[in-house]
């Protein structure tokens, strides 16, 4: 990722920033080989690594890792973005709305509200955050509250059925063998991967986590930057909403309700750190990957959620604790 | 130096992780590899060969519960995993974290572990409808429990008439107050919710025979003991004395409102449905005058049953239905310590 020339400065900074992340990167891809091998090993006749089963664990990971995706932008930053999966509900129930047969719109259209839904919370945070000096943590908190409220607004808490085939395809349909989510997911990865690392807005990005001040004399809108990480990480929300009304095929008011724990336990495992300017969108994939094979791993071995949670619990401090241990 | 230190870590760290869940696999997996590995041939032979009885012995059933957080559910679980030892048969029950999307990856997950048959007490009627299709696109039967899927492709359901409980609660108090001609309020669950909108169908079903029972007022308590209070505690001051009786969907709401009418020093009758442990308590001390007992047992094994008889190539009823009982003043020994 880092071979590209770049100016002097910023090369410095990032082949200081990875040689500090190596260990706990390297040891988080470790950590999700060896979870394979043991999950392989323990269940029945390796049906683990069976095609179906990787197509499932990628498939929810592709869905539940867009939020993680997006709230390693915003953690770069400094920030933290709480209203992931209250947008993530919202923007799903309202495409729902405009989805079902009876309205009669296309699919896309459907869609677009959704994200646009996403769009315009994410920018409503980025504009609290930057603008307006709302602490992250507080104004992300305020506007999950405000999301679930326009969620239950729209339908009374009622689910929303009878959405289009062209809509459900999203969450259920293929391309060739592939799930659509993790085309999504691939593309948005792209994306995501040229902005951070191949231009100068994602340059940016690092140096506003890794020195507000010092980012800001050098001349970047550091404003500018912090309410764009919060737009990204709500258009993402929003776009995993939509897959996951699609997938489940109606809109559900709970959907996403405490998933901004898990993407930010995804991120944290990957190597970011919460302190900003210091991580790499690679980690928060493997992250995601370790959260979905354990989750996926420990239901297929009958392991019951209570004792889930607390193994997640540890992996969670493990993960954190080999990062400290990594910057010592 | 450093290094091997944090690859010391790291090592520790995940052989740490390896041991917790092997060890907590353990007690549910241990028999699991012999018997999965005949399951799949098993079920073919008997549909072909001996039709003699349905035999669960050595079958392999999973269970998704929209939560394994409330009693009910916890209820039915534990009912399901003594039907399983009792039976033979390899029993695995999820908790599907009140999420559709979640219960939809727990089916995935079954299907591709081979079970024979998935029990799902879904989070929503429509949102998991999809978790019908993918079992049925799997051919694996696949039974509905206490909350109906809007789906006609679920091989059965069972469960209890919710509209049932409104009316036999709305009943069972016409008949304590003795009288038809008095004022209530009526405690609702979250709107929406398929047990909310029975529960107060059947209440009105039965109300609609007694014009002189006016519904002084009626709102969501969620389920909810403490937010039923709350509401109580509102009601009490706006109608006072007005409120001759309270009729709550569901034991905690009855419960709450009970709590806020006796620290108003009132006491007025108050009625609910499931009969969870305290409102059998609550029966006992005349803090309830009934409860409408759900027989989370008998839904689950009726379903367990269901997918054995499903799996061996007989027929089922597409519903089942398990009655509710009344716990009353009388029969309330009954249910004491039964959980």
């Amino acid at each position: 990722m880092s071979n590209v020339s770049t100016p002097a400065a910023a090369s410095i900074k990032r082949s200081r920033m990875s040689g500090k992340q190596f260990i706990s990167t390297y040891g988080s891809l470790i950590g999700l080989v060896v979870l394979v091998i043991a999950f392989t090993v323990l269940s029945d006749g390796g049906r683990y690594i069976s095609g179906a089963n990787i197509r499932n664990i990628l498939r929810m990971a592709s869905i539940n890792g867009l939020l993680a995706v997006g709230m390693t932008f915003v953690v770069l930053t400094g920030g933290i973005d709480l209203s992931v999966g209250a947008m993530m509900g919202c923007a799903g129930m309202y495409s729902a709305y405009f989805a079902q047969a009876t309205m009669g719109y296309h699919w896309f259209a459907a869609v677009m509200v959704g994200v646009l839904m996403g769009l315009a919370i994410g920018l409503f945070n980025g504009v609290c955050i930057s603008y307006l000096k709302v602490p992250a943590f507080v104004g992300t908190l305020g506007s999950m509250s405000i999301a679930q409220g326009l969620t239950f607004l729209i339908t009374k808490s009622k689910p929303i059925p009878g959405l289009t085939d062209g809509f459900k395809n999203i969450g259920n349909g293929f391309v060739g063998p592939i799930p659509i989510p993790i085309i999504i997911m691939a593309v948005v990865l792209i994306i995501c991967f040229t902005l951070l690392y191949k231009t100068r807005y994602g340059r940016y990005i690092f140096a506003v986590g890794g020195n507000l001040n010092a980012a800001h004399v050098s001349g970047i809108n550091t404003k500018r930057i912090i309410c764009s990480v919060y737009v990204i990480s709500g258009v993402l929300s929003a776009l995993a909403g939509v897959i996951t009304t699609a997938r489940v095929t109606s809109g559900v008011t709970a959907t996403g309700d405490g998933y901004e724990t898990d993407a930010i336990a995804m991120v944290v495992i990957g190597g970011t750190s919460l302190a900003g300017g210091k991580g790499r969108l690679w980690g928060t994939i493997v992250g995601i990957l370790i959260m979905q094979c354990l989750t996926n791993g420990l239901d297929m071995l009958g392991v019951s959620y209570y004792a889930q949670l607390i193994v997640k619990g540890f992996v969670v401090i493990g993960a954190v604790m080999l990062d400290g241990l990594s910057a010592d | 130096m450093k290094k091997l230190s944090k690859i010391l870590a790291l090592i520790m760290a995940v052989s740490m992780m390896v041991l917790v869940f092997t060890a907590c696999s353990n007690s549910s997996n241990t028999e699991s590899p012999a018997p999965t590995g005949s399951q799949a041939a098993d079920p073919a032979e008997t549909g072909s060969g001996d039709e003699g009885g349905s035999t669960a012995d050595g079958l392999s059933i999973g269970a998704t519960y929209y939560t394994l957080q409330t009693e009910f559910c916890m209820r039915m679980d534990n009912a399901a995993k003594t039907w399983a030892e009792e039976n033979g048969v390899e029993y695995v029950g999820y908790d599907g974290q009140n999420d559709a999307a979640t219960q939809l990856s727990q089916v995935e997950t079954m299907i591709t572990n081979g079970v024979d048959a998935i029990i799902l007490n879904p989070q929503d009627a429509d949102a998991c409808v999809a978790c019908v299709d993918a079992a049925v696109a799997a051919g694996i039967p696949i039974i509905g429990v206490n909350t109906m899927v809007n789906s006609d492709q679920l091989t059965a359901y069972v469960g209890s008439e919710d509209v049932s409980a409104g009316e036999e609660i709305m009943n069972y108090m016409i008949d304590y107050m003795g009288t038809d001609s008095f004022n209530i309020v009526v405690l609702e669950g979250p709107m929406g919710q398929s047990a909310q909108l029975q529960r107060w169908e059947g209440i009105n079903n039965v109300l609609a025979d007694y014009p002189n029972i006016k519904i002084l007022d009626y709102n969501t308590a969620n389920w909810s003991r403490s937010e039923a209070m709350t509401l109580m505690e509102t009601w009490i001051t706006t109608y006072g004395d007005q409120i001759q009786a309270v009729v709550a969907e569901n034991d905690e709401m009855a419960l709450g409102a009970r709590q806020a009418i006796t620290a108003a020093g009132m006491d007025i009758p108050c009625i609910g449905i499931d009969g969870i442990t305290d409102a059998v308590t609550a029966v006992s001390t005349g803090d309830m005058i009934a409860s409408d007992f759900q027989n989370a047992e008998g839904q689950i094994t009726g379903a367990l049953e269901a997918a054995v008889k499903v799996i061996n190539g007989e027929e089922v009823e597409k519903e089942i239905w398990i009655p509710f009982e009344m716990i009353t003043p009388d029969n309330y020994e009954d249910y004491v310590g039964r959980y």
